[in-house]
């Protein structure tokens, strides 16, 4: 019997076979049929993920606050053994004397400011009080990326404990870095904040000084924006310091930031 | 997340009563309903789609701060799933944790499965539930015979399934729709044979239901879904 020329029986195999309720005989059977021929194996497939959908249907329950907490200890952990072990294989490769001037500058801000330091704890605390807030930004955010179809760059900035400050995404197209802010840090009013794209080469260039809405749009050229590795937002005196100066604040926020490959 | 701002919302609530009256009657009901929501509610899920694919990307690189996003916008909805395959608090919280781990370490293979963020991270999540289930019926055999409540509702026929498109993607609308037709004891039936991955035997003695019901009712259930999910292809 050729199964290809039944098309009604191999779809209801195969839904059977991707539902779980075809076992024993039946199933090895189908199993060495989709090894044979590729039409039976994309049947499989497809009622696979047709059915995975069942997954994605379930309703939404909130998970106690303690599992992120869990979570992010494990990952921390990962993290620190596998830069251990990064350190201990690359001891002798020194980095590109650029980039390791300015990791070391902007660890200097961050360690050497009083300032900068309460300040990121007052962003940490703050944060925390408002993540029932944090459904509404999403919901923000994802407009966001609904008005601009054409995000090629994304970064999410965070401060030294890893908590997620600034979402940023860069349309070459409209030529618009657009900027969210879903931690509750605000500036005080004297203050302001100034975004740095930091080259590879060459010094910190100043991306543009922010407002202080939720929601920013800055003007960039992808020239400013491509190539570049890491950026940073660093705290101002109110309107900014020039671009040649550089960051004269305390860098409160930063990540890397990479192209959309999809 | 879309489900408050788009029409999609009818759909969820409108399909029993659709469903009973209406069987769909050739392509165009299908089409038209299809043309309906693609017209109003595309955009939302392509770019929740396109948010959890650039937070994958992130966490690829090893980028924690982008874990903890991904986390906050997607743990209700794994951790709902979690529940429904061990059933247990507890447990779906280990299954959670773990599942995130693994999120976490494979992040970089997400790429090559071709499929939408949130069902690569729904398989995760189904896959170490049913790991958990079981390490736990080797300990206990009478565990998973447990039934919760609402359960035995919908199996009484009186509650449907609750089905949530909330933080789905794009894909998971056609099934959303022909599992809406079903009867509400087939779909509880496909749906808990899917997620637990239970033999005709195992959902009788779960359900304490006669071994031919639980047949009959998984077969139609298919059946039905097979016919509805040919006019989406």
């Amino acid at each position: 019997m050729n199964i290809l020329n039944k098309p009604e029986l191999l779809d209801r195999l195969a839904s059977s076979y991707a539902l779980g309720t075809l076992r024993g005989g039946a199933r090895r059977r189908f199993e060495a049929m989709a090894r044979e021929q590729a039409p039976v194996r994309a049947a499989a497939l497809i009622w696979q993920s047709r059915l995975s959908s069942i997954n994605e249907l379930q309703p939404q329950v909130q998970p106690d606050a303690v599992v992120w907490t869990r979570i992010h200890n494990l990952v921390q952990g990962e993290k620190a053994s596998t830069a251990q072990a990064a350190v201990r294989s690359r001891a002798a490769v020194p980095e590109p004397a650029g980039l390791a001037s300015w990791l070391r500058s902007l660890a200097l801000w961050r360690t050497a400011t009083a300032v900068g330091a309460m300040a990121t704890v007052a962003a940490v605390t703050v944060s925390v009080g408002q993540r029932q807030d944090f459904g509404g930004e999403i919901a923000r955010l994802q407009n966001q990326l609904q008005a601009a179809p054409q995000i090629a760059y994304v970064a999410v900035l965070a401060d030294d404990q890893a908590a997620a400050s600034m979402l940023v995404t860069f349309d070459p197209k409209a030529k618009k870095l657009t900027l969210q802010r879903v931690g509750a840090y605000q500036e005080a009013g004297d203050r302001s904040l100034q975004l740095w794209a930091l080259p590879p080469a060459g010094g910190p260039k100043s991306l543009g000084v922010l407002s202080r809405d939720k929601l920013l749009r800055l003007t960039a050229g992808e020239r400013d924006v491509r190539e570049v590795p890491t950026l940073a937002i660093s705290l101002e005196p109110k309107g900014g310091v020039p671009s040649e100066t550089g960051p004269t604040g305390p860098v409160l926020f930063k990540g890397a930031l990479i192209q959309k490959m999809l | 997340m879309f489900l408050s701002s788009s029409p999609r919302k009818t759909d969820v609530n409108g399909y029993r009563s659709d469903s009973n009256l209406i069987p769909p009657s050739g392509t165009s009901f299908v089409a038209r309903h299809a043309r309906m929501f693609h017209h109003a509610a595309d955009t939302h899920t392509e770019s929740n789609d396109a948010l959890l694919i650039a937070l994958l990307e992130r966490v690829a690189m090893q980028d924690d701060a982008a874990l903890k996003v991904l986390y906050r916008q997607c743990a209700p909805k794994l951790y709902g799933l979690a529940l429904r395959v061990v059933t247990h608090r507890d447990w779906a919280e280990d299954v959670l944790q773990e599942a995130f781990l693994s999120i976490w370490r494979a992040a970089p293979d997400y790429r090559a499965s071709l499929s939408p963020p949130m069902a690569w991270m729904g398989l995760i999540v189904r896959s170490r539930g049913l790991d958990m289930l079981r390490r736990r019926t080797a300990d206990r055999s009478h565990v998973t015979q447990e039934l919760d409540e609402t359960l035995t509702d919908t199996l009484a026929g009186e509650v449907p399934t609750p089905m949530d498109t909330a933080q789905a993607s794009e894909q998971a609308w056609a099934p959303h729709q022909c599992l809406g037709r079903l009867d509400n004891k087939q779909r509880e039936v496909v749906s808990l044979a899917y997620v637990r991955d239970l033999s005709h035997g195992e959902l009788a003695q779960q359900l304490s239901l006669p071994l031919g019901t639980v047949k009959t009712w998984i077969r139609r259930g298919l059946e039905q879904l097979r016919v509805c999910m040919a006019h989406f292809a």
